[in-house]
């Protein structure tokens, strides 16, 4: 065998084996960020029914251990971000990833149903925002109107934003969407009970939030 | 598109790994060693160094100084100076040099760089023919250590090793670097008998090659390029001695750069057309089956990942500056206290392998720094030669690739 030739079959066979590795170590990133997604999701899970169990037993709530701006908001939130990247790599189709967005919606349907219990009872007057978008292609607007509302978020501690895939299969979540009654339009607001559809600019999306009401995230004092 | 982005730059880059393996491990094969450790022995056939001149006032005369000062004996070696019709003081400073009894020089009518070559072959009847650009000057020892090299009779040309000399600007020492890579892979290449050029730089043949194939002629403002293939073609061998050291003036701006390579990428594509039934036949051993094939490859995979890298980089653009013109101006850009969150580190198998590739790169480029004896003084140009040359490689490329399919053809200078 001529030596360029065997160089050639050997350099094949290592490229091969670099490129399998490349691709096993790729994938084992993707399955150590899949495992942190469902760890942090249990945690969650398991913070939303310590809080339920707390509010359950009524007389021990001390509204003073509650504010707007709960650790799990920023754990949600923080959530969120990861699972959104998780999505962009792998993709919408992806099976697991799709399991991790149907159990995040289902966390925020109960963080969100549990928010609303604890304001009734502490008297607080967060602004809660239920946002549905679609990534299926057929929402152009979808991630300018994502990104005007983190922004918002960020500046008014106060607005709950809820983010919610409207073509995610969970019962649940058909039923927010019932009880909203929000159509197929998105992006979709539900603020207080009313729907609004199609805004996507900060203008348009701050003029459907009673934000005169909230502090922002630079106030020197917050409301209690 | 992001599916079909990743597929490609995928395939690109398994090919890439593909060939840099392949030149790693021939760095370490039997031949390549055996040329390392090639030394000057002694012998010394008679040698003529041609040096086409055109309009070269500023550094002809530190190109024959060199010559002169080559440790080589004084009357087996002749040195040619060919004017070529030159328009400067060219003619007046290389006649300076005409008391000196083994340089002759000739004067003609401009006719391009081949007949200057050609104009010296014919005056001269050494053993040995070598060709030397005006703006080049060899070190003292490079003729010896590269006439240590024509060890075969079917040895047709052996080939230096070339720097740039006292590299100083960003743009010099990015070059520095790309020569680098080039000093290792000819040396690589030859040890496989798979070179395809035989720069103007120091290139010496055997007056037997220029017998039995002819002279240089025109090829595409090539003609190092196109009697590199000729010879191939014919079976002879080109070998590159790694230690014969000649230093070239670097192009000083981008727009010259780029002409330059854009030069000689068509002078690639279009010899490459004319000696296309070498591509792929396994007559020509690795020159035909690995050399040639992936040089074509790397031109029509740095287009199409260039076009695909444009788009995907639009497409992101756009969407971040909708998305930045969305909220204020500052919350785009606001840096929160960092801490360094591994979920979000792109490593993704193109990636991985990309930086693998990239690593492999600066290896090779240690080899010929190595090689070459280069002191490590060319760091930045070490650092940024993969992003610059990433931007700008496309350009003279597919400017290349324009002025072949439409049949343009640029001057010289």
């Amino acid at each position: 065998m001529k030596p360029y030739f065997r160089n050639a079959l050997l350099a094949f066979v290592i490229a091969a084996a670099l490129f399998g590795t490349g691709f096993w170590v790729s994938n084992r990133i993707n399955d150590l960020r899949l495992a942190e997604l469902r760890n942090i999701q249990d945690r969650i899970g398991t913070d939303i029914l310590s809080l339920e169990t707390q509010f359950a037993l009524l007389e021990g709530l001390s509204c003073q251990n509650i504010r707007e701006n709960s650790v799990l908001s920023s754990e949600l939130n923080a959530l969120a971000a990861r699972l959104a990247y998780t999505e962009n790599q792998l993709g919408s189709a992806n099976e697991e990833v799709e399991a991790l967005k149907r159990q995040y919606s289902l966390l925020e349907i109960k963080d969100f149903l549990l928010m609303q219990r604890v304001s009734e009872k502490c008297g607080l007057k967060p602004v809660f925002v239920l946002y549905f978008y679609s990534n299926q292609g057929d929402c152009k607007k979808c991630e300018t109107a994502g990104h005007v509302l983190t922004y918002l978020r960020e500046t008014y501690p106060q607005l709950r934003v809820y983010s919610f895939d409207y073509n995610l299969d969970v019962g649940a979540l058909k039923t927010l969407i019932t009880i909203n009654k929000i159509e197929n339009k998105l992006p979709a607001y539900a603020v207080n009970g009313k729907a609004y559809y199609g805004f996507s600019d900060l203008e348009s999306i701050a003029n459907i939030l009673p934000l005169d009401t909230l502090a922002t995230s630079s106030a020197t004092t917050t409301k209690k | 598109m992001n599916g079909f982005f990743e597929f490609f730059i995928s395939a690109f880059l398994f090919v890439g790994l593909f060939f840099e393996v392949f030149l790693l491990l021939t760095f370490f094969d039997a031949e390549a060693k055996r040329r390392r450790r090639t030394k000057p022995d002694g012998n010394f056939p008679t040698v003529a160094v041609i040096v086409p001149c055109y309009n070269e006032e500023n550094t002809i005369a530190r190109t024959v100084e060199s010559l002169l000062a080559l440790e080589y004996p004084k009357d087996k070696l002749k040195i040619v100076l060919v004017n070529d019709g030159s328009d400067d003081t060219t003619a007046q400073a290389i006649s300076l040099y005409s008391s000196y009894a083994n340089i002759k020089i000739i004067h003609k009518k401009n006719g391009g760089k081949y007949t200057a070559l050609n104009a010296g072959i014919l005056a001269t009847e050494s053993e040995f023919i070598a060709v030397l650009d005006a703006d080049s000057f060899v070190s003292p020892e490079a003729l010896k250590e590269i006439m240590a090299h024509f060890d075969h009779e079917r040895v047709g040309a052996v080939i230096a090793a070339l720097s740039i000399w006292n590299p100083r600007s960003f743009l010099e020492k990015l070059q520095q670097a790309e020569y680098l890579l080039a000093i290792a892979f000819r040396h690589v290449l030859s040890a496989v008998n798979g070179l395809y050029v035989t720069p103007g730089t120091l290139s010496v043949f055997r007056r037997q090659v220029f017998e039995e194939l002819g002279t240089f002629v025109l090829a595409h403002n090539s003609e190092d390029m196109e009697i590199a293939m000729r010879m191939q073609k014919a079976g002879w061998r080109i070998v590159n001695a790694p230690h014969a050291r000649v230093y070239t003036k670097a192009p000083g701006t981008l727009p010259k750069l780029v002409r330059q390579r854009t030069r000689w990428m068509t002078g690639l594509m279009q010899n490459g057309f004319d000696y296309r039934a070498m591509y792929g036949n396994p007559r020509y051993g690795a020159l035909g089956m690995l050399t040639l094939p992936f040089s074509t490859f790397a031109v029509v995979g740095i287009i199409v990942v260039s076009f695909l890298t444009v788009i995907q980089t639009g497409s992101w653009l756009s969407d971040f500056i909708r998305n930045a013109l969305a909220v204020p101006f500052s919350f785009t850009f606001h840096v929160s206290s960092f801490s360094f969150d591994w979920f979000f580190l792109p490593l993704n198998t193109v990636v991985i392998l990309g930086a693998l590739a990239i690593l492999i790169l600066f290896v090779r480029m240690c080899a010929g720094a190595i090689l070459s004896n280069t002191k490590p003084s060319v760091g930045m140009g070490i650092v940024w030669y993969v992003p610059f040359y990433g931007l700008i490689a496309p350009v003279w490329i597919i400017r290349a690739v324009a002025d072949v399919a439409l049949g343009i053809r640029r001057s010289w200078r």
